[in-house]
């Protein structure tokens, strides 16, 4: 049976056909932009050559799309109507393939076909541009991953990676698009030869998403400076980094966290990729954990040490350079507790990678009488300095309460005064520093 | 005073989909979350009877999938994220009893529904906006369960206490801008594990009520936003938790429209100016009213 369409109707879709059309001939399409129908003419430039879409609505050139402000409700329209349809006959079709044809053959109206193969392709075709307009339409990611599925070619998997990739280079934080990654990635695995270096290009995609290099230096649309917003602090990205640490190799581990010291000391108010550094910390653990001989004889892990060294160096190094950047001091509380558990020792069995516990805990209260200094000085990074410092201080405390440090017990005589520091410095959160302290002394 | 809900009828358009511009027609997918946020602000402000319910109900099971779950909007694939928020509506309207709980042999909600629903979208209900609303759904999953005393509610209830900025509104993680929707994620999660007195609760209200529109009504995100359906349900649920209404009634009159729309924008949205009536109290694990939650609880047989 078929439909009356409305003017506005074969008006979407013919411009779905067109969209449809570009996106069949430019596969390498790497920067998508919605924009206003007044940019066109000075993209177009006077030299339009394709005549199989309208040049007021599309402009394709380098592999770049752009796409008029002005289209995207039609267009939207068309593709979510023809993607469900399709979608509707495709879910027919597997459902039950021997009776498929006969169930069909009343259904379908003059331009979709009936055949398996060809129903498939539409599917691929449709939810494609769909996406690109809608990018968090989970049902046509998911038709994506049916037909992927079904079909079981290597390449067409790695078409997901790109188009996936494509959508968070303008939607950065697009949940499905991320999630449809790590779906291909847990298909490929094993079953992929070079599946180390995917892996570690995939690393490198989060970077650049998360640092806003997204595909925007060509077409300035509209939601350009909400793209840059956006792409700031993107905690999926972050994710989906800290959940590809498990396909990583031992080298690899290493690797990156050598790598990206360098992003972080340029981004120092972004906790995500301290987070990162965590993670790839307790994993060089487990590695080295793993390789131990099952008696137990050796708990020594000289490489995780050593990092562990030198990262709480670097993080004491940059506490000191940027002034009251709360980042910093959570990093430092994970790295403190990190290595109170696994080399800070009191009996001089920590020989030769590990720190005596008394050494360590004079060190950071050092810090802390350091920081405390500036917050004298009045200014308002001085004082955020002064109460990450009390803070973090009285973290270590409470965690080392059962340790038997000697030298924290001397400290800790004197909890009267970490209190009275945190209680100016941060005077609305009093009933909280009380409550804190309080349990300290109970159990001193 | 405008007479209340002169403008509500643009929540019946929203059940009915007459949406003319991408914006609105973009969000389309998670219509049932949005369905929820607004229901569920509205019963809170003792409002839900000048909602259609037939109109909605009649839509939500057009939705329902055969495996028994529930998608975003009629035609769309079930998720248990919307499955919960449907889930919560028929709660709302004490309906749950349209659902043909036999039919579903999926799981999804066989068996004690209560207990199995709200564990399952305790535990993955949240598209994980943000660290907080994983801790939220990890500590309402073990209060459901009654097993928080694994947790270490001083440490825990620290980190939260540190998610408070100088403004008075919350962030998600260290150094992020405040948001209001994390007075709900953070104000639930502190109040079940017992530590809610840690936080300034009348600098957190004062930044929920300057977030508002005051000439439209709604809440935004922070400040001078525009507003939504999402950050309208967090404000008004998170203020409620912070048990600060006694010297709000002026301030909500004015504040508290409630929306009709998802699209995230608030840009079409007709919001009404509603009379203060009180506002139910919350549930801060099951995220109903809390009368909802009894009427479940003491009917089950």
């Amino acid at each position: 049976m078929t439909e009356e369409l409305n003017s506005d109707e074969t008006n979407g879709l013919n411009l779905l056909k067109q969209l449809e059309h570009i996106l069949e001939s430019d596969t390498l399409i790497d920067e998508v932009g919605f924009i206003h129908p007044s940019q066109f003419a000075a993209l177009n430039d006077g030299s339009s050559d394709d005549s199989q879409y309208d040049s007021t609505v599309f402009w394709n050139k380098d592999n770049k799309l752009a796409i008029s402000t002005d289209a995207l409700f039609p267009l939207y329209n068309a593709a979510k109507h023809t993607f469900m349809t399709t979608m509707k006959l495709y879910k027919i079709l597997i459902s039950s393939p021997g009776e498929a044809d006969t169930n069909l053959d009343g259904m379908v109206t003059g331009t979709i076909s009936v055949s398996g193969e060809s129903l498939e392709t539409e599917v691929m075709k449709h939810s494609k541009a769909l996406l690109l307009l809608s990018w968090d339409f989970g049902t046509a990611w998911n038709s994506r991953k049916l037909v992927v599925l079904k079909k079981q070619q290597f390449l067409l998997f790695m078409d997901e990676l790109l188009l996936s990739a494509l959508i968070l280079s303008y939607s950065p934080k697009s949940e499905h698009a991320w999630s449809h990654r790590r779906w291909v990635i847990k298909r490929i695995d094993g079953k992929c030869p070079n599946f180390q270096d995917l892996v570690e290009r995939e690393s490198e995609l989060v970077e650049k998403i998360a640092e806003g290099k997204g595909n925007i230096s060509l077409l300035l649309t509209a939601f350009s400076v909400e793209f840059l917003q956006k792409s700031k602090m993107n905690y999926r990205a972050w994710s989906h980094r800290c959940w590809l640490i498990a396909y990583m190799t031992k080298e690899q581990v290493r690797n990156e966290l050598n790598k990206s010291r360098k992003w972080a000391e340029l981004h120092v108010g972004d906790n995500s990729c301290f987070d990162y550094r965590q993670h790839l910390l307790h994993r060089m653990l487990e590695h080295s954990y793993s390789k131990l001989d099952p008696s137990g004889s050796s708990y020594c892990t000289p490489d995780v040490y050593h990092f562990w060294m030198e990262e709480l160096d670097w993080n004491e190094m940059l506490i000191k350079r940027y002034i009251g950047r709360e980042s910093l001091w959570v990093h430092r509380r994970f790295l403190s507790q990190f290595g109170l558990k696994h080399f800070c020792f009191t009996d001089g069995s920590w020989y030769p990678c590990g720190v005596d516990i008394d050494n360590f805990v004079r060190g950071e209260f050092q810090l802390f009488q350091s920081c405390l200094t500036i917050s004298d000085t009045g200014f308002e990074d001085g004082q955020a300095q002064g109460l990450f410092a009390a803070a973090y201080i009285l973290r270590v405390s409470k965690q080392l309460l059962n340790s038997g440090a000697i030298e924290l017990q001397e400290k800790l005589r004197d909890l009267g005064a970490l209190k009275t520091a945190l209680n100016q410095l941060c005077p609305e959160k009093t009933l909280l520093w009380n409550d804190l302290i309080g349990g300290v002394n109970n159990n001193l | 005073m405008f007479s209340t809900f002169s403008q509500l009828k643009s929540l019946d358009e929203y059940f009915l989909q007459k949406k003319d511009s991408f914006e609105s027609v973009v969000m389309e997918h998670l219509r049932m979350n949005g369905a929820y946020w607004g229901l569920t602000t509205l019963d809170l402000l003792g409002k839900l009877e000048t909602v259609d319910q037939d109109k909605v109900i009649s839509w939500l099971l057009q939705c329902q999938d055969e495996s028994g779950g529930f998608p975003g909007n009629i035609g769309h694939d079930p998720h248990v994220l919307y499955t919960l928020s449907a889930v919560q509506v028929l709660a709302l309207f004490d309906k749950l009893h349209v659902l043909d709980i036999d039919k579903n042999d999926d799981g999804s909600f066989s068996g004690d529904m209560w207990g199995e629903v709200d564990t399952r979208a305790a535990t993955y209900g949240s598209a994980a906006y943000d660290i907080i609303d994983t801790i939220f759904c990890c500590v309402g999953a073990l209060a459901i369960t009654g097993s928080l005393h694994y947790i270490d509610k001083d440490l825990l209830g620290w980190w939260l206490c540190e998610r408070q900025v100088q403004s008075g509104g919350l962030n998600g993680r260290p150094e992020k801008l405040p948001d209001v929707c994390y007075s709900w994620w953070v104000l639930s999660s502190l109040i079940l594990i017992d530590r809610v007195h840690w936080i300034d609760k009348g600098k957190l209200a004062k930044f929920i009520l300057d977030s508002q529109d005051k000439d439209n009504g709604g809440i935004s995100d922070r400040p001078d936003d525009a507003v939504d359906v999402y950050h309208t349900y967090f404000g008004v649920a998170g203020m409620k938790n912070s048990r600060v209404f006694s010297f709000l009634p002026n301030e909500v009159d004015k504040a508290v429209g409630v929306c009709s729309d998802t699209s995230g924008e608030g840009r079409e949205v007709g919001l009404s100016l509603l009379e203060y009536s009180g506002l139910k109290a919350i549930d801060p694990a099951y995220a109903l009213p809390v009368d909802v939650v009894n009427r479940i609880f003491f009917s089950r047989k």
